[in-house]
């Protein structure tokens, strides 16, 4: 036991000695987490969605058309969408450089045509490669010109007054005459009112989980949803960066020298084993300091998560053992095992959620360690023992032993 | 011209090396394809879709108003179900509560319950939300044409709302003419990010083992000058990503119906990018002494370029700072050159500014490569 101690704190110091790879290992993943966490953090103080730039064209440029382009510029609206009133062919040049979401022109005799309830037609001219937002921008217009609709056939009469006053001179305009119109449009007024201050109908919207209950999702939120798989994903590459010592340490013949000594195969093995366990807890717990205090994220009860990362290091440690077991040589290790992390990873879950993907690579990503640690610490997060993923991690990490001590040994006295 | 053929000799063996390894083909081309199917589905099945977007409506109400609010809400793109009870699972749900009508019917004002599913589309929840406004809208404009009349007779004859404001909608003249497939997003994407890692793993390690192993030393005693060999290193890696890039374009165009646009103008990018590329390789490869080091600096160059310059994900849900600071990262460039041709049918002045990034990104790379190059430890 002294000498497998003594290897084993031999081999932490000497990988401390050159710490670069392991930093860098560390790093990505927190990179990563940082970067994907700033885009998709949900922005509820300024909207959910990122300004949107629009180009406006106003052809009309008559009373309605400035009630709309009102509409873009009103405040609430001044948050999602940026608008720059243009020409036409200034806009249409810009949007076939892609500057703009989308560009809006309103025809001429707009107010006129209008007025005189006649259809009317808007067009929306959308980026074709942006996917979400010039959708954003339809759907706003498809609603003013539903409200516009409205307003014109509820005020029919008194839009008649109105497209007459436009096309007359002032003083052509009887104003004795206009007063039974103005009091009939007030009445209107009042009566609509009545169901639009307070709307009569309105939405009062929630979001909710799957089971209905309510959920708000933070920006913590989102770092400790991804935070775990990609921590998996590169404790991957570090231990099997780690344990390939057992491959060096072969070729360069420092393991035949090492067992001229008193050291047995098993203690060697043992060692190898433990430092594997050891570093990946290590950098493992390195990942949730600077994820806690870097991240604010919350990992739950934290003997929970620590007995997951300690499952969760054992079947890396485990599962690169057998893996420099099988393997000829260094050459091999890396050319297979970096693939095999990257295939674990983006089947399990590391790289994408795993209800974003096809059933298929669902299925296959239960056969991975990334998605039981995954879904092992979103349990934990919600104050859950995760007791499938540490009896699948163990118990499969033990099985990998298993098979990994007495092809190591073979390894070993070859 | 000798020089020449000697330069390109020792490129085209440097490629030969490369592409006789069967591994090459499972980095340049197999891993490639899952991500193009992954992520071309993704978009697919993103905020792109669904294309019919679901809205559960449980009507309580023990009126006629459900049913005529129902129709309304009723429109191409939304899927209405109406049940008489809460489901267990939904994405959308609107509650028409037991006395909708009657609140109508006495002009008092309510508040209907909208849930939508956080974990489902959300594009597809702010199209329903709209269309609920939107049938709101509608319902008012004909109470309000409807005056002061009894509300429980409404429904025996109304003024019908008309909708005289279109919306026509529509892409740019002379871009595209059908929306652009989850694939003519992703394909580009991964090309470029794959051609980042690769050249800068293989270029790089490569580089590094030929001089610790002492094959550049021995190079020199062949009429190879230095320059010569630096300058080998640089075509044989430009070559390889200049491969990934034909053979994954090939790919898309055969099983994805890519559409890149101009193909010799996206070609062009390409090979740009890769020349860049291809002297970050030798640069690194120069530099580093472990292969460890060597992977893990290209792993964290390439992801954080790819997610920086729109690999990964639509530029446009980017907040606009992060998106700023995207032009740093030589993917930003080539992306923005792929997408001015692909969705925008762009010709060479529309991408002159992006090359001109990327040529000077090249050529700078290239004079710090030449600087760092080392033939022994």
């Amino acid at each position: 036991m002294r000498r497998l101690l003594l290897i084993l704190g031999s081999d932490v110091r000497r990988h401390l000695k050159a710490p670069l790879p392991i930093i860098i290992f560390i790093l990505i993943p927190l990179m990563m987490t940082g970067l994907i966490g700033m885009i998709f953090a949900p922005r509820v103080e300024d909207g959910q969605l990122p300004p949107i730039q629009v180009l406006l064209v106003d052809h009309d440029q008559g009373l309605v058309s400035k009630l709309l382009v009102g509409a873009f510029d009103n405040d609430q609206m001044k948050k999602t969408l940026q608008v720059t009133v243009t020409d036409e062919a200034e806009g249409r040049k810009r949007m076939r450089k892609g500057s703009a979401s989308a560009m809006v022109v309103i025809p001429e005799r707009f107010t006129l045509d209008l007025l005189d309830a006649r259809p009317v037609t808007i067009e929306v001219v959308k980026n074709p490669a942006e996917q979400f937002l010039p959708d954003v921008v339809e759907e706003f217009v498809n609603t003013m010109a539903v409200v516009l609709s409205g307003a014109v056939q509820a005020f029919a009469e008194e839009a008649k007054g109105i497209r007459a006053m436009l096309e007359s001179p002032l003083g052509s305009i009887s104003w004795e005459m206009l007063s039974p119109q103005l009091g009939r449009a007030q009445k209107k007024m009042i009566a609509a009112e009545r169901y639009l201050n307070p709307l009569l109908v309105r939405l009062n919207t929630q979001e909710t989980t799957a089971a209905g209950a309510r959920t708000r999702f933070t920006q913590a939120d989102l770092f400790a949803a991804i935070l775990p798989g990609m921590a998996i994903m590169f404790l991957l590459f570090i231990v099997q960066t780690l344990m390939r010592d057992i491959l060096s340490e072969r070729t360069d013949g420092k393991l035949r020298r090492m067992m001229t000594t008193p050291l047995r195969p098993l203690e060697l093995i043992g060692a190898r084993l433990l430092g594997g366990w050891v570093m990946g807890m290590a950098v493992l717990l390195v990942m949730v300091a600077v994820g806690t205090l870097v991240f604010r994220v919350a990992w739950g009860p934290f003997g929970d998560f620590l007995l997951l990362g300690a499952a969760g290091a054992f079947w890396t440690a485990a599962f690169f053992a057998l893996f420099h077991a099988l393997v000829r040589n260094r050459n091999q290790a890396g050319a297979l095992g970096a693939p095999l992390i990257l295939a674990f990873s983006l089947f399990g879950g590391s790289m994408m959620n795993p209800e974003a993907m096809p059933k298929a690579f669902r299925a296959v990503g239960i056969l991975t360690p990334n998605r039981w640690f995954i879904d092992g610490a979103a349990l934990v997060r919600e104050g859950l023992f995760p007791l499938a993923a540490l009896i699948v991690l163990a118990g499969s990490g033990l099985l990998l032993l298993a098979l990994a001590v007495p092809a190591l040994r073979r390894r070993i006295s070859e | 011209m000798a020089r020449l053929r000697r330069t390109l000799h020792v490129a085209g063996n440097d490629l030969r090396m490369m592409v006789g390894d069967k591994v090459f083909f499972f980095w340049t081309l197999a891993f490639p394809i899952i991500f193009i199917v992954l992520f071309g589905l993704l978009y697919k099945s993103g905020d792109n879709a669904p294309q019919v977007a679901e809205l559960t409506v449980v009507n309580l109400d023990r009126g006629p108003w459900g049913a005529y609010f129902v129709d309304k809400v009723r429109s191409p793109g939304v899927n209405v179900t109406v049940t008489g009870e809460e489901p267990a699972e939904y994405d959308r749900l609107l509650v028409l509560p037991a006395d909708f009508s009657a609140k109508i019917e006495a002009r008092r004002d309510q508040a209907l319950d909208f849930r939508k599913r956080s974990d489902a589309s959300i594009k597809a929840a702010a199209r329903v939300e709209t269309r609920l406004f939107q049938a709101i809208a509608r319902v008012l404009a004909e109470l309000v044409l409807y005056g002061d009349g009894d509300l429980t007779r409404f429904l025996d004859g109304h003024p019908e709302f008309r909708d005289l404001v279109q919306v026509k909608s529509g892409f740019p003249a002379n871009t595209v003419t059908v929306v652009p497939s989850g694939f003519d997003h992703s394909i580009p994407g991964t090309t470029v990010q794959f051609i980042m890692m690769m050249v800068l793993i293989y270029g790089g390690i490569s580089v590094m083992e030929d001089r610790k192993k002492g094959v550049l030393v021995r190079m020199l005693f062949s009429p190879l000058s230095k320059g010569e060999v630096f300058r080998a290193k640089l075509a044989g890696r430009w070559a390889m990503g200049m491969l990934q890039a034909l053979m994954l374009i090939a790919v898309g165009k055969i099983f994805f119906h890519l559409n890149l646009g101009n193909l010799p103008l996206a070609l062009s990018v390409l090979a740009v990018f890769s020349l860049a590329m291809a002297a970050l390789s030798v640069l690194v490869g120069s530099l580093c002494a472990k292969e460890d080091v060597i992977v893990g600096l290209s792993v964290l160059m390439a992801n954080i370029f790819a997610g920086l310059g729109g690999c990964w994900w639509p530029n446009e849900i980017v907040p606009p700072t992060i998106r700023k600071v995207g032009m740093v990262s030589p993917a930003y460039w080539a992306m923005d050159a792929l997408h001015k041709l692909t969705f925008f049918q762009g010709r060479l002045p529309d991408i002159l500014p992006s090359l001109g990034v990327l040529g000077a990104l090249s050529v700078v790379s290239t004079l710090v490569a030449v600087r760092y190059f080392r033939v022994r430890d």
